[in-house]
């Protein structure tokens, strides 16, 4: 009995943690990619995180918006126009619509999920060249979020109370799939950045399969410990060398 | 021995060239100071012999010209982006767009707790 009623606590203490303090609508985070072998850093591209308010006939909504741009020296070889959209509840960042347009090389793929959290299923449509569509029903578990709200989620834990090792689980809906994925807090760690010296958090990102303090877990994610909480740099291992994401500026922050 | 090292030389100084020409020019680095070194070891060897091939002289000038260009493309270009109205035009589409669709969609305000805690 009293289990029960500490585990609804819990719960219900962690709601409340989990409401959006952190992002307000008119932030602009821009990072540069880039691809890190020994030492030696290429700049591949731009990546664009931006909030902004939304009106519709029911509600104001949080747009989170993520574009990535490859810079001009890599259009002839590989040109890269991305663009990842989630429209959200401002205070609980659960997503309502998401769309997905992505345009690499020659290759072309729209994805759009429109949820719907009563009945938890999500119609997606899947748009290629060609006219290509395809309609499909998925059923998803309740909590299930697109991959850009979950990457804002992420800054709505208390780290400040978290112990080091703590794990978070969530469930992502990518490729009209869903993925468990998980981070670690790790401890705080001062980086320096382009916005300056910073004290961050540092979290380990990955399935929930790996594990992470024994060093299997190879992406990492540093964000400001202060009430912001902005990703300010991200390292992703892939076969040869490293991917990095590092923060060129920061505007429109809430705190 | 002198073979191996002039042809690791010869390849490592294309490589190089090829790769400071490319957008990825810093990587360049890393072949021309495999160059450097094998075309170094391979005149050694040679001296001793006391002939010296034209050909290393040749991977010399080639990773020089190699560090010149890499050099020069991380001093003077900037990196910029360019030609995004296009996916500027589709942003304020899709937003236009999404308005339209969730006017239609059924929102209720529904907290979900979605992260489970270990």
């Amino acid at each position: 009995m009293f289990y029960k009623f500490f585990v609804a606590l819990f719960l219900l203490s962690s709601s409340i943690i989990a409401q959006n303090n952190a992002i307000a609508a008119g932030e602009k985070l821009t990072y540069t990619a880039a691809y890190n072998m020994s030492g030696i850093l290429t700049d591949l591209a731009e990546v664009t995180m931006e909030t902004s308010n939304v009106k519709t006939s029911k509600a104001t909504l949080l747009r989170l918006k993520c574009k990535a741009v490859t810079y001009s020296k890599w259009d002839n070889f590989f040109k890269i126009r991305d663009l990842y959209e989630s429209y959200v509840n401002p205070k609980t960042l659960t997503p309502y619509l998401y769309k997905r347009d992505i345009n690499e090389g020659s290759y072309y793929k729209y994805m759009k999920y429109t949820f719907s959290h009563k009945t938890k299923t999500v119609k997606s449509q899947l748009k290629k060249k060609n006219n290509y569509e395809e309609n499909k029903s998925i059923a998803i578990k309740s909590g299930t979020k697109d991959i850009v709200s979950t990457l804002y989620k992420v800054r709505l834990f208390d780290y400040k109370n978290m112990s080091v090792g703590t794990s978070k689980s969530f469930t992502i809906i990518f490729d009209r799939k869903e993925v468990k994925g998980q981070i670690t807090y790790l401890g705080k760690e001062t980086i320096n950045t382009s916005i300056g010296k910073k004290t961050c958090y540092k979290l380990a990102i990955g399935s929930s399969q790996t594990n992470v303090l024994k060093g299997k877990n190879s992406n990492f994610l540093w964000l400001t410990a202060d009430e912001n909480k902005i990703p300010v740099y991200g390292k992703f291992k892939i076969p040869v060398g490293n991917g990095e994401l590092k923060i060129k500026s920061a505007t429109g922050l809430k705190h | 021995m002198k073979k191996v090292f002039t042809i690791l030389a010869i390849l490592a100084s294309v490589l190089a060239i090829i790769l400071s020409v490319l957008p990825a020019s810093n990587l360049a680095i890393i072949p021309a100071i495999i160059a450097l070194i094998c075309g170094l070891v391979a005149f050694y060897l040679s001296k001793r012999t006391g002939e010296i091939k034209k050909i290393i002289q040749f991977t010399f000038f080639l990773t020089i010209i190699a560090l010149g260009i890499t050099t020069y493309k991380s001093i003077f270009n900037t990196v910029e982006v360019a030609n995004t109205e296009d996916l500027e035009k589709k942003e304020a589409k899709s937003e236009e767009e999404a308005i339209e669709e969730l006017n239609e969609l059924d929102m209720d305000e529904i907290e979900i707790e979605d992260i489970s805690i270990e």
